[in-house]
């Protein structure tokens, strides 16, 4: 499978993908973006099977990204892997169409089972 | 009395899950001790706009920001991060405790992006420290600050 991760901070997506093959998931191709602007672009050519976003970037944040592509008819499972984890912000992921919402700090279990929710199998 | 800001304790709690998760050695983190040396000091800061306002600031010596991207990267110990790496490593551990501290106060509020500074942040003067822990990890200080208007 082919994941998306989106995280203006290189150390994050470091750490996002070092927890993936934690959880049991380091099979999966993983492409990088710095921000919301480059994940739509990448989801776009690169037919991806999930994106793993952060919330708040520069450019394009994390929301306007699955809106743009929930706009344009594209229904990519996304997931969130944010700093800010309250009801308030998971009730806005899950309106915009996120599948989950991953809150920093996080464990690998946290992964394995926001990838299971959406039918990715280690 | 309304909430101003996170205690001491929430903050502690906070840092250790970060430790425990991001960084590694989350024994290592006592409770107490100096502030970091000014002269070797870099500052993490997030602002939170909105229903319930507020800077959160990181201030670490350079030891504990060498030994934090280190372990963040999951590099060797003989291995020198580079300054871009170090301001983008201090930078989301600031990002993930504002983040937080966001999360437990009162809303609807905005988080910045985190801006790390080589040397002391200047506090704008209508801001005050509402909670201020000094920590130590593997010996070296590191301090959290929650900063909010103080009228």
């Amino acid at each position: 499978m082919k994941i998306v991760v989106a995280d203006d901070s290189r150390v994050m997506r470091q750490i996002v993908i070092r927890t993936l093959r934690q959880a049991g998931h380091g099979g999966h191709e993983v492409l990088e973006a710095e921000n919301g602007r480059q994940a739509v672009e990448l989801v776009q050519t690169e037919k991806p099977d999930l994106v793993l976003s952060d919330w708040n970037m520069p450019e394009m944040n994390g929301i306007d990204a699955l809106r743009v592509l929930r706009g344009a008819g594209n229904d990519i499972p996304f997931g969130f892997v944010t700093s800010e984890g309250s009801e308030a912000m998971r009730q806005r992921a899950e309106q915009a169409g996120a599948a989950f919402l991953i809150a920093k700090p996080f464990t690998p279990e946290a992964f394995d089972d926001a990838l299971a929710s959406v039918g990715v199998r280690p | 009395m309304s909430v101003v800001a996170p205690t001491a304790p929430d903050l502690a709690a906070l840092l250790d899950e970060v430790w425990s998760s991001l960084v590694g050695a989350p024994d290592e983190l006592a409770l107490g001790g100096p502030p970091p040396d000014c002269s070797t000091l870099w500052s993490a800061t997030v602002t939170i706009t909105g229903e319930w306002r507020a800077m959160v600031s990181l201030d670490l010596g350079d030891p504990v920001v060498l030994a934090v991207t280190r372990a963040m990267l999951g590099f060797a110990e003989d291995e020198v991060p580079d300054v871009a790496s170090c301001t983008d490593a201090i930078g989301e551990l600031a990002n993930i405790v504002g983040g937080n501290v966001k999360s437990l106060m009162p809303g609807p509020s905005v988080l910045s992006l985190p801006v790390v500074f080589h040397g002391p942040v200047q506090v704008p003067s209508e801001l005050a420290a509402s909670t201020d822990l000094h920590l130590s990890w593997y010996g070296a200080p590191l301090r959290v600050r929650v900063l909010t208007p103080s009228s």
